[in-house]
């Protein structure tokens, strides 16, 4: 039967046999693609017990079926396997973006499931239909660029490269697997390691069918076109300009005139970027000036992303002084490629001979995140460089490391602000050198190795969410109960940014509470910043959306750091986005016709199976106790600048309340039809999705809520 | 631009202003009375805008000129900010500027904003007004709070607390670019 939006295979490679087989992927359609499917291949097929590092674990590189077809920001590939930074092996999703899942595509595959562990380091060739394991010892022990030309060496320059680093092939736990220049998939660089897998390498002919007529979809994406903003969905410019009825200082949306890509040839103005002007989309996302200051202006060649993406948030630079550090001049990435490791040299840069602090700060920054790129290390969402921080500020360093090592750190250039000392680090870190390295075994880790207490989950400023060694990502400062409940329910930080592009929409609180009225039910599922109210049903619901939008578009797979597009840059729309486009290509691309509330459903589908898995490996259905508990600072009342403390509920706060929280996560579960006392999946809720079967395999673990 | 009634056609006579009127709003700018009578020294300018009846024309009444631009390309928040940049009087521009962030969004201000464009103020000029501002009554609800990194920020307290003030204000000068 012809798959439409899907290429309807999956590629399976068992690394220890060899074998390579095929499935089909419209058997797995109800988990929609890409994550959800993951899922349910982790609920099949990797049980309890197994651990990252096992050859019985699996990891899955999966596209969705909006992969590869042209709709915007749909580019990403979602990668699904056990964490190894995760105190429980939680099973958790990492995500990369790039070529890589359209190259895929291309070349006739859904995903990638691979097995099992060579004996010897291997890397995976894929040309269409074609698929070999290839030897990697040769490859064995480079970094990610250097792996990534041997590959297209081979393969020839159209090949798609997703790699480990040495930090990848040393089992380190924060590691990454990368593809393109800056496309980085954080945590799972060690389950590749572990299979001895070096490196995929893709080359796709083919193309992806959709079912519609090709005109009802030109005009499906040209609306969508209209409605986008600048990256994480802001819709306001950072500049007042004159089409701008608003602005704000802190909007990625900097394009604007006087500000330019200053190191292509001529220099590239972004201009005014009105959002009329479907052409100058991509110029709205100055991202290299919004991640590195002003400095950056002047080495920004262009704006860099994933496929099928106009709005290109991935900065790429040509920084000349990076050849003082033997490094080559060129440099991409976009966020935290960035923040983490200049985290890693927590107290700053000092400015370097001849150049000013703002210079610094870009060619500093970048030598850190070439490091870190190329070996494969991850920060944990930026937690990496507070550990440190928190490590040596306590002394701990000195408490767990021999004294001959700890003599051995160039402690002097971290503490000069010398970015010098990124070369040890990252050498240090990657390649498990002494008991310093143990600082990228994750949070968790630590925590138990170093006995680090609760001093440590409980310091505000450590910004640990969970016990589970999980940081703040979007959460308590954005949307108050709303993003501090759905970073609850993650098995690592919640990378979840569907509350992001709306909240952070940069529009005026009152047209941001209509919105969400309209969306939620109430104008109370929003509050004004840092003035917030008490639980409420309708946060609740915002709350549940944002976990189900998120992992549907890593299954789709479109680009949550995008999507969903709930508002929009047009006055004339009063602003208004629309939250049924998901639904709308769905049923365009594949010929199934799905209303957006019915795939909303199938992502709950494949949240709850996500929750299932969850209780599973734990080994206990009392997820509210055991899982989504936050650290204490979370509830600790904060002080004002006057030292008094703030009571929660008062203007200024964003401390949550501890019975509050609680309400919440009851009305969370409420909203997913999960065991309102335990938040673990029911029989009922789960036999509603079509999952009797786990139903019944968790019923037999004694792991089913009465 | 919204649905607005359709203007009635315009004059032989009033066609000129308004074409210099709707050409200077396109270019970011406001069109001042007094430049167009300086153009078109024989035209009545004032009552020929006035009496033309074109619908996105817009007036705005200063102190000692009169400002037009076009919503045809012109927001009103635009030439707002245009307008306060033409009075020429830096206390005045930050203090509403700033009222307006507290009001509307809310969010305190960062000084930085009027060193940048369209403001683009000197240095001076913003520590000059800052100062001026500090000694009028009629001021003082423009409060002052600073970020950790030291970077100053403004806020009205007729619509931000002091305590939400300096919470915006770490946050959206550290804390945004700590949690991309
Ligand atoms: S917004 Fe950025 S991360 Fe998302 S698809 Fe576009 S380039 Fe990739």
């Amino acid at each position: 039967m012809q798959a439409f939006g899907y290429t309807g295979k999956i590629l399976r490679v068992d690394l220890g046999t060899g074998k390579i087989t095929t499935n089909d992927t419209l058997k797995y359609k109800d988990f929609i693609g890409g994550e959800g499917i993951a899922m349910k291949i982790m609920w099949d097929e990797v049980g309890p017990g197994i651990k990252p590092y096992d050859p019985a674990n699996k990891i899955i590189f999966g596209t969705g079926p909006l992969c590869g077809t042209g709709a915007p920001c749909s580019g990403r590939t979602n990668i699904t396997s056990l964490l190894p930074s995760s105190p429980f092996y939680g099973v958790a999703s990492s995500h990369m973006g790039g070529y890589f899942a359209t190259e895929l595509k291309y070349a006739g595959w859904d995903m990638i499931v691979v097995e099992g562990k060579a004996a010897s380091p291997v890397w995976l060739r894929i040309e269409d239909g074609k698929v070999k394991i290839e030897d990697a010892r040769w490859m064995w022990g480079k970094g990610i660029f250097d792996t990534q030309a041997m590959v297209t060496s081979f393969m020839g320059s159209q090949a798609q490269v997703a790699a480990i680093g040495q930090a990848g092939e040393n089992l380190v736990n924060l590691s990454v697997i990368r593809t393109g220049s800056s496309h980085s998939a954080g945590g799972h660089g060690g389950v590749m390691g572990s299979k001895n897998l070096k490196a995929i390498g893709v080359i796709g002919t083919g193309s992806v069918k959709i079912a519609a007529d090709p005109k009802a979809w030109m005009e499906l994406d040209k609306y969508m076109m209209s409605l986008i903003g600048a990256n994480n969905q802001m819709v306001v410019p950072s500049h007042p300009q004159p089409w701008a009825e608003f602005n704000n200082p802190t909007s990625r949306w900097t394009g604007r005139k006087g500000l330019y890509w200053g190191a292509a040839n001529p220099p590239v103005e972004t201009g005014e970027c009105n959002p009329h002007d479907m052409q100058s989309v991509g110029y709205r996302t100055q991202k290299a000036v919004f991640d590195l200051g002003p400095g950056a202006e002047k080495y920004t060649v262009r704006m860099g992303g994933c496929s099928h993406c106009p709005i290109r948030c991935h900065a790429q630079l040509k920084v000349p002084e990076l050849e003082r550090y033997g490094m080559d001049p060129y440099v991409a990435n976009t966020c935290v490629g960035w923040s983490g490791p200049r985290g890693v040299m927590f107290k700053g840069y000092k400015p370097l001979a001849g150049k000013t602090a703002e210079e610094t700060r870009v060619i500093a920054n970048a030598v850190g995140t070439k490091l870190a790129d190329d070996y494969g290390v991850w920060c944990n969402y930026a937690q990496l460089g507070r550990d440190i921080a928190y490590c040596y500020n306590k002394g701990v360093f000195k408490r767990v490391l021999s004294a001959e090592e700890y003599a051995s750190i160039p402690w002097d250039m971290l503490l000069n602000g010398d970015p010098a000392f990124y070369f040890d680090f990252y050498d240090r870190v990657s390649n498990k050198k002494g008991e310093f390295s143990h600082i990228a075994d994750g949070s968790y880790w630590i925590a138990q190795r170093w006995n680090l207490g609760d001093d440590y989950w409980n310091d505000k400023d450590n910004k640990l969410w969970t016990r589970g060694g999980y940081p703040v990502h979007h959460s308590n400062e954005s949307g108050a109960q709303v993003g501090a409940l759905i970073s609850c329910f993650s098995n690592r930080d919640a990378q979840n940014h569907s509350h992001m592009n709306y909240i952070g929409s940069k529009l005026p609180l009152a047209l941001q509470k209509e919105i969400a009225g309209e969306i939620f039910g109430s104008p109370d599922a929003y509050d004004a910043p840092s003035n917030y109210t008490p639980m409420n049903e309708y946060k609740a619901r915002f709350v549940k959306w944002s976990l189900d939008r998120s992992l549907l578009h890593n299954s789709l797979t479109l680009c949550n750091w995008m999507w969903p597009m709930a508002v929009s840059p047009l006055k004339e729309r009063k602003y208004r986005g629309d939250t049924s486009l998901e639904a709308k290509f769905y049923s365009l691309a594949t010929g199934i016709k799905m209303s957006e509330a019915e795939l909303d459903d199938a992502a709950a589908r494949c949240f709850t199976l996500f929750r299932a898995i969850t209780v599973r490996q734990m080994g206990t259905f009392d997820m509210r106790k055991e899982h989504d508990q936050t650290t204490k600072w979370v509830t600790a009342q904060e002080k004002a600048k006057d030292g008094s403390y703030m009571k929660q509920f008062t203007p200024g706060t964003i401390a949550m309340e501890e019975q509050d929280m609680q309400l919440g996560l009851t009305m969370v579960y409420k909203q997913f039809g999960w065991d309102e006392k335990t938040g673990a999946p029911t029989k009922a809720g789960l036999e509603k999705h079509g999952m009797a079967d786990v139903a019944k395999d968790l019923a037999s673990r004694g792991l089913l809520p009465a | 631009m919204e649905n607005q009634e359709p203007s009635p056609e315009i004059t032989p006579k009033a066609l000129p202003l308004v074409e210099a009127i709707r050409a200077a709003s396109k270019g970011g700018a406001l069109v001042t009375q007094r430049t167009l009578e300086k153009e078109f020294p024989d035209l009545n300018v004032h009552a020929l805008i006035t009496e033309s009846g074109v619908k996105d024309l817009k007036k705005m009444e200063g102190s000692s000129d009169v400002y037009y631009f076009s919503d045809l390309s012109m927001t009103e928040a635009y030439a707002v900010f245009m307008y306060r940049i033409n009075e020429k009087d830096p206390v005045r521009l930050i203090a509403e500027t700033v009222r307006d962030d507290s009001r509307i969004y809310p969010r305190p201000t960062p000084v930085a904003t009027f060193r940048e464009p369209p403001f683009s103020l000197s240095a001076r000029d913003v520590e000059e007004a800052l100062g001026r501002m500090t000694l009028r009554p009629d001021l003082e609800d423009i409060k002052r709070s600073s970020a950790s990194n030291g970077a100053l920020y403004l806020y009205s307290s007729q619509f931000l607390s002091e305590a939400q003030g300096d919470a915006l204000t770490e946050w959206f000068e550290v804390g945004v670019r700590e949690n991309p």
